[in-house]
């Protein structure tokens, strides 16, 4: 039998004497990660990553059998109920871009009530928004690939929501949808941004992202910080976090094959550019409460003001939101770290009542 | 059609089973695993010297008590109580061929619960040898348990070529041992056995997270250390019992695996393959996960963290008793009963003589009425009360036939996959569920419809009415 440690450690010997690698692994060894009541919410980070692993993937294996352009739904309809498994790799997909966003949902809701955008991780919390938008705009595109009829006029419906703004229309006639209505041309479109242009964008971002976590480690919550240094406890980054982290992504893993398994998704009739748009057509979970809210402002004022006014609302609300490290700075608590806390959890709860009210508001 | 139909809305008669089923399983198998689980670690703290280790054996023991012999007990009678009623005719043919394993089985069930609360009321009341003697008392009887259910289980599956040759003779209890010890009986019996020690790993993982990893880190080390050394056997064994057991299912059973290879299509059946693929991910994945987050860090492991593991451990045997369930599909008892209770052997009398001819739940008044309605041949659509009388005898069929496994608007919606067909359409549907070709797309997974072709024409009305409500429903 032969001896696998040695094996193991002649081949390490063999890299490290060409790559170096003692230099990072000591790094790594250094690096601890605070143990705390809320050192749950340090995994959320990760759980997106992996998630985001297993779009890459899937999302590789996907485009082996899609087309797009006029073919879309065909291709889409032999992926699902053809070929061997496309079932699977569709569903493990669809599942994992929604939990995804859902994930960084949590991460950035996390980072922002544990204070984790006051210096130094400012660039951390504007690249995390930056990420989080991407993935809107991921979750976006490849909501119209497969081309039935849900997403065809959901992609309608979101399409000329911006198309109000003065100027707007033409720049997105001619740039996004290529004609005056979403058609086999949009879906081409829609696939370059998917695969090409958002991994160029994402990816590095992605990677700045995780190197500001390793140059300024997981922030304690303020709870935390009044502590004493000696009082405080951690753990290695690694190997500890890391296997633990490694845990947490097969659970992922599961809980997502779970999903799949239960709910596998379906596809809808193909779309008819030429029918009306069905009742109850609505957007993605994670942009239902910017659609409710437009709806609702709708609802005061009518027309194309009350479009615009509900579009600039989000925007302040999205640029104040952005800007808060500038706002709460005070580290050791105070008026303002509590004012902060508070537009929170006006964010965190506007958005879960206009999400739970959209779906009731369909009919 | 002996028996009243237990129409249970939305979720059905056989998803109420599968709920109760899916944790009596846990509970029952944790019952068979802990019984080895216990004597060896009080053996082991014993040959330690080691009195900590013995408290929390004790404290597991109490938790093992309550959980194993209340919940488990509940769940179980549960069980009884939802297939008597969702297939009584299933439920009456295993009680009457089994008489001798049910006798044998309650019986050992008696010494299973006398040894344990024996074992657990005699903890520092008699010596430590004699204690541990109940202890292997009572883990011998829950063995025995599971050895006697796994014969009828695995019968129902795989009742044998012997069994099969005899039954309807009246000698059905002749071949009781042909039965029990059926072509799936041992592999399961290994399959099982490997479940019941690795739930009794991650079930003492929760009684382990419990100590207090700061002040007492040595001793939660080791148990957790110990502890999941018990999925060590079921992650290398089963792959291989796994096989041996699929390689003893009959191929037409094993077909069924295949349905959802490649597509997710409504009514195809295609759930099993999605279970299939669930029960491998999730017991390939399980050890590794107790690895990282119990064996790697024992002193930080929590209980957040075991009741994970016992939740993964929950959808692994879910998916695994699922997916067996499903492989007898479209059977309750293989070659024999079909899962609505019709029986082989009835099929060509029931559609010679009626499906409800000999029903004790149809009036004899309507009978006349359907019989005159037959005899009247087409001109029986001119007859007034030929629609209320053909939807009465519809609905009757959709009951004997359709409602053990379908529901109107929930689970396996009868709705739902007629939606968007016309009479026409529906018909067609239950031509080939009549006429039952080998290579019929329904042939794999669901029963053949009985009946006469009035009884079908009714049934095929009663249909349509369920996809284009009349208008008075419609509201």
């Amino acid at each position: 039998m032969p001896d696998l440690k040695k094996i193991g450690t002649a081949l390490y010997a063999w890299v490290n004497e060409r790559l170096d690698l003692e230099p990072m692994l000591k790094h790594a060894r250094a690096k601890t990660v605070p143990v705390h009541k809320h050192t749950f919410w340090y995994y959320w980070g990760g759980i997106s990553l992996c998630l985001f692993v297993v779009q890459v993937v899937t999302g590789i294996l996907l485009m082996i059998y899609y087309r797009p352009g006029p073919d879309a739904y065909a291709s889409v309809r032999e992926i699902t109920y053809e070929v061997h498994f496309g079932w699977l790799i569709r569903s493990l997909h669809a599942w994992a871009a929604n939990l995804m966003v859902a994930a960084i949902f949590v991460h950035m809701f996390s980072v922002f009530f544990m204070k984790a955008y006051q210096k130094p991780r400012e660039f951390g919390w504007w690249t995390g928004l930056a990420l989080l938008g991407l993935c809107m705009v991921f979750g976006f595109s490849g909501y119209l690939l497969p081309m039935d009829e849900l997403s065809f006029f959901a992609t309608k419906v979101g399409l000329s929501i911006p198309g109000v703004i003065p100027g707007a229309e033409p720049v997105i006639a001619a740039l996004v949808r290529a004609g005056p209505e979403v058609n086999e041309f949009t879906v081409q479109r829609f696939f370059a941004l998917h695969v090409v242009v958002l991994p160029l964008l994402f990816i590095p971002l992605l990677a700045f992202h995780l190197f500001l976590i390793q140059k300024h480690g997981n922030a304690l919550p303020p709870s935390e910080r009044l502590k004493p240094e000696a009082a405080r406890k951690s753990i290695p980054f690694f190997p500890n976090f890391a296997l633990k982290d490694l845990a947490v992504w097969l659970i992922v893993i599961n809980v997502l094959a779970l999903l799949a398994a239960f709910f596998p998704w379906q596809l809808g009739p193909q779309a008819d550019l030429l029918k009306p748009a069905p009742i109850g057509i609505h957007p993605e979970w994670y942009f239902m409460s910017q659609f409710e809210l437009l709806k609702v402002i709708g609802r005061v004022l009518t027309g194309v003001a009350g479009e615009l006014a509900g579009i600039g609302l989000f925007t302040v609300g999205m640029v104040l939101w952005a800007l808060i490290p500038f706002y709460d700075t005070e580290t050791g608590g105070g008026r303002r770290a509590r004012r902060a806390t508070y537009f929170g959890l006006f964010v965190l709860l506007a958005m879960a009542a206009l999400t739970i009210y959209g779906y009731f508001d369909l009919k | 059609m002996n028996y009243p139909v237990w129409e249970v809305p939305f979720i059905g008669s056989q998803l109420v089973i599968a709920i109760i089923a899916i944790f009596h399983v846990l509970v029952s198998h944790f019952a068979v695993g802990g019984g080895f689980y216990l004597p060896m670690a009080e053996m082991l703290a014993r040959k330690r010297g080691d009195r900590a280790w013995r408290e929390v054996v004790k404290k597991h023991s109490k938790f093992f008590l309550v959980f194993t012999a209340v919940f488990g007990t509940i769940t179980g009678v549960g069980i009884w109580f939802s297939i008597g009623l969702a297939n009584p005719e299933a439920t009456s043919t295993l009680i009457h061929y089994f008489v001798f394993g049910w006798a044998m089985e309650w019986v050992i069930f008696l010494i299973e619960l006398t040894t344990i609360a024996v074992y657990y009321y005699t903890w520092d009341r008699i010596p430590d040898g004699l204690h541990i003697k109940v202890g292997w008392a009572y883990a011998i009887a829950s063995w025995l348990t599971l050895v006697v259910i796994n014969g009828i289980l695995t019968f129902m599956l795989t009742p044998g070529d012997t069994w099969v040759g005899v039954v309807g003779s009246g000698k059905e209890t002749h071949v009781f041992w042909n039965a029990f010890f059926n072509p799936t009986y041992w592999p399961s019996l290994v399959i099982r056995t490997l479940f019941c020690l690795c739930i009794a790993g991650c079930f003492a993982l929760v009684t382990a997270s419990r100590i207090d990893g700061d002040k007492q880190p040595q001793l939660k080390a080791d148990i957790i250390r110990w502890s999941v050394r018990w999925l060590i056997p079921m992650f290398v064994l089963l792959p291989f019992a796994g096989a041996w057991y699929v390689w003893q299912v009959p191929a037409v059973q094993r077909h069924i695996l295949e349905l959802g290879f490649s597509t997710i299509g409504p009514g195809a059946f295609t759930i099993v393959t999605r279970m299939g693929l669930m029960f491998v991910l999730s017991f390939a994945t399980l050890l590794a996960i107790v690895y990282l987050l119990a064996y790697r860090n024992p002193r930080d492991f929590k209980l957040g963290s075991a009741i994970v593991i016992i939740l993964l451990m929950q959808a692994a045997i879910a998916s695994t008793e699922m997916t067996r369930e499903m492989l007898r599909k479209p059977f309750v008892i293989a070659r024999h009963m079909f899962s609505n209770g019709v029986r082989l052997s009835q099929v060509a009398g029931y559609n010679a003589h009626g499906y409800l001819a000999r029903s004790p739940w149809v009036a004899a008044a309507d009978q006349r009425a359907w019989a005159a309605l037959d005899a009247a041949g087409p001109a029986a659509t001119n007859a007034p009360d030929y629609q209320a009388q053909m939807f009465i005898r519809g609905q009757l069929m959709f009951r004997g036939q359709c409602l053990a496994c379908h529901t109107l608007d929930g689970y396996r919606s009868m709705r739902g996959f007629l939606a968007g067909r016309d009479h026409q359409g529906v018909g067609s549907i239950l031509t080939m569920l009549h006429d039952y070709k080998a290579d019929s797309l329904y042939h794999a997974f669901m029963p053949p419809l009985v009946g006469t072709p009035g009884e079908i024409a009714a049934l095929n009305l009663y249909l349509d009415s369920l996809v284009a409500p009349p208008a008075a429903e419609k509201k």
